[in-house]
């Protein structure tokens, strides 16, 4: 694992306790942007205003739980990096048809069940990756960042049914915006590390000055003590099996975007990353099921991992796993003290949009970068911009696609399942009649480097292999070609692919091919041909990550193998 | 032609010969690049830049191309630096072992500025 150049705290540093502290509250007051789910959930079951401030605590401890779970490097749970949690509305419409069909026990009993599908379902996800390549990742987190960024549009310029813009939510997301993003392009340090934070702090006061900050929303007529152990008055847990469709469907899709957040974690943390690390995958899909369990158990909502918090550690260079257990702590505390929760539940929504949107563009790019690193041929292309597209289709037309059958609805009516699950069934699809094995065979009378580049560069993207692979593949072949000279017969190339290698094995008829272990001089590459044939040898060795040579009968085989 | 064959330019930058190079270098084109190197410094050119940044790949017969052309600059007492060596290309030099044997800038501007 390479430590990128632009974190300033990996994973594995523990930051000094003020970095910490602070870095921990810049994360909590992203995260309790997504309190509006369970406060829905609480509108809709027509709490009383205590119970919503319960509910409130209790779904604040939900956080630091899942966060402490998801952050965990342990064999069972834990993904091992910095993973915050949020509620999401993957599970909004499942839980608000449990609701009116059986009540809140409903809703905590099937999120209870929710839990327990993803805990099945993560021991089996390394038999699943090659369903799930990294360029599928990739669009998950890209998918995840649009629906961000117009749910960050929606809140910061409050439009509602009526599609109108509030002026005075346009000055509060407006301030808090561009000082999230002066802070975190032009400065160093504090400023860069802790932008979200300050820029959600001078939207509060913003929103004061402009009469948008509404304190009576959630304040009790009573008033507020200063500590309060929250009741589970309204806990009670049932269950229909009518409904299990819906929570299996929205589980899954839960499981889908905890894949794609490890990894973009995993991505931010290693300059050298590649692929995904399932072990860690399985490890964060336990830990939300345990979440889930937890939540459901303390009369809470469905709870995922949050792509905003991975984005706003990859903008700040605080990936630290530190974070994510100080955010444990401190959820857990602000959930015992009333006033905290409720300064947190009231937060703005021009100012929660600012957040979303700010953050919302480092999880996009992300997911992008993911996407373009693999080469692309047209079967990608259409999994890729068919099921993209598909993700902003659902948002535009969400009513029309809503209106089918209850047990779809949970994919139709949201856009990250939408996009997810046709990316799923597109490349399960298009991997028919794609060969894991393909050969060419190139005449005598010269070499034809132009047909093995392009046997490569197709062969490449069929497979949506590693661009850097394929051209040093490319190169190794050419430079053997080269080595060979012309061979009587000609010479077969034959290239065998799976995700974690690519072998490319050259047959000729002649003697087998000495690779020198020495680096000739540069005086020697100079003096005579043999020179260069001796950097030619020495160079296709060090560009392959393991290479060998043999004969059988008159035709001889050199085998380059290329780790990917 | 093909896209990655190998391309030569060559353009004047403040008193300094730029030679642009683009596409893939391998024993095909290797003499060409050797000869037009070797006659622009035997020609009396004295500051030479070869700008690699869109070159694909080089293979042994190219790093012996420019070897000579090295050796025949200094026995001419010119300048001839290398640069925008990129990725893969930089690899390559890595690989054999070549990288302390050229004198090589990050970027054109740079180049030019050091030689001019």
């Amino acid at each position: 694992m390479a430590r990128p150049l632009n974190l300033i705290y990996a994973v594995g540093d523990v930051p000094p306790p003020a970095i910490l502290i602070i870095s921990a509250i810049q994360h909590v007051a992203v995260m309790a942007i997504t309190l509006i789910f369970p406060l829905i959930l609480a509108r809709e079951a027509n709490l009383p205003q205590a119970q919503v401030l319960d509910l409130v605590s209790l779904s604040m401890i939900g956080l630091g739980f899942a966060t402490v779970c998801f952050s965990i490097r342990s064999h069972f749970i834990g993904s091992g990096y910095l993973s915050p949690a949020a509620y999401t509305a993957i599970y909004l419409g499942p839980s608000l048809f449990a609701l009116h069909r059986g009540g809140l026990d409903l809703v905590f009993g099937m999120t209870v069940i929710a839990g327990l599908i993803q805990l099945g379902v993560a021991p089996l996800l390394n038999r699943l990756r090659a369903l799930l390549p990294s360029e599928i990742a990739g669009l998950v987190i890209a998918i995840v960042g649009l629906s961000l960024a117009s749910l960050g549009v929606r809140y910061s310029l409050g439009i509602d049914t009526g599609q109108s813009v509030k002026p005075e939510y346009m000055i509060v997301s407006g301030v808090s915006l561009a000082t999230m993003c002066i802070l975190n392009i032009w400065t160093k340090g504090y400023g860069k590390m802790f932008c979200v934070l300050i820029g959600i702090v001078v939207g509060y006061v913003v929103s004061y000055l402009v009469g948008v900050l509404d304190l009576s929303a959630i304040t009790p007529k009573t008033g507020l003590v200063l500590f309060h152990l929250p009741r589970l008055d309204h806990v009670g847990w049932s269950f229909d099996a009518y409904l299990l469709a819906p929570f299996v469907v929205a589980a899954l899709a839960a499981t889908l975007r905890v894949m794609g957040d490890i990894s973009n974690a995993q991505r931010l943390n290693d300059a050298d990353w590649v692929r995904p690390n399932f072990s860690s995958l399985a490890g964060g899909v336990s830990a939300n099921g345990i979440a889930m369990i937890f939540c459901g158990l303390t009369g809470s909502f469905g709870i995922n991992s949050y792509s905003s918090s991975i984005g706003l550690s990859g903008a700040t260079g605080v990936t630290s796993r530190s974070v994510g257990y100080a955010v444990g702590i401190g959820f857990t505390v602000l959930a015992l003290i009333p006033p905290a929760a409720a300064a947190f539940a009231i937060m703005p929504l021009p100012v929660m949009g600012a957040a979303l949107f700010f953050t919302a563009a480092f999880v996009l790019t992300s997911g992008l970068q993911m996407i373009t690193a693999r080469m692309l041929d047209a079967r990608k292309n259409v999994v890729i911009g068919f099921s993209f597209a598909m993700a902003v289709v659902a948002d535009i037309y969400h009513d029309a696609l809503t209106a089918v059958p209850l047990v779809l609805q949970p994919i139709f009516g949201n856009s990250l399942v939408l996009g997810t699950v046709c990316a799923v069934l597109l490349n399960l699809i298009t991997r028919i009649g794609v060969r894991q094995r393909v050969s060419i065979k190139l005449a005598a009378g010269g070499i034809n480097r132009e047909r093995v580049e392009q046997f490569l560069s197709e062969q490449g993207a069929r497979w949506a292999a590693r661009r850097d692979v394929i051209n040093r593949a490319t190169f190794g072949v050419v430079q053997l070609l080269e080595i060979l000279g012309d061979p009587p017969d000609g010479v077969e190339v034959e290239a065998s692919f799976d995700e974690f290698n690519l072998d490319v094995h050259v047959k000729y008829v002649g003697a087998p091919l000495d690779i020198p272990e020495r680096k000739p001089t540069p005086r020697e590459i100079m003096a005579s041909e043999d020179g260069e044939r001796l950097l030619a040898g020495y160079l296709l060795r060090r560009s392959a990550d393991r290479i060998a040579s043999r004969q059988s009968g008159d035709v001889a085989e050199v085998n380059l193998h290329y780790d990917h | 032609m093909n896209a990655s064959a190998l391309t030569i330019g060559q353009s004047r930058d403040d008193g300094v010969c730029v030679v642009t190079l683009s596409g893939r270098i391998d024993s095909t084109n290797a003499n060409d690049l050797m000869n037009q190197l070797t006659s622009l410094i035997t020609s009396g050119e004295k500051s030479i830049v070869v700008d690699f940044a869109a070159v694909l790949y080089l293979t042994s017969a190219a790093f012996r191309a420019l070897l000579v052309a090295t050796d025949e600059a200094e026995r001419n007492a010119a300048k001839f630096v290398l640069c925008s060596l990129g990725g893969h290309v930089r690899e390559l030099f890595e690989m054999g072992g070549l990288l302390e044997v050229f004198t090589i800038h990050p970027s054109r501007a740079e180049a030019v500025a050091q030689l001019g």
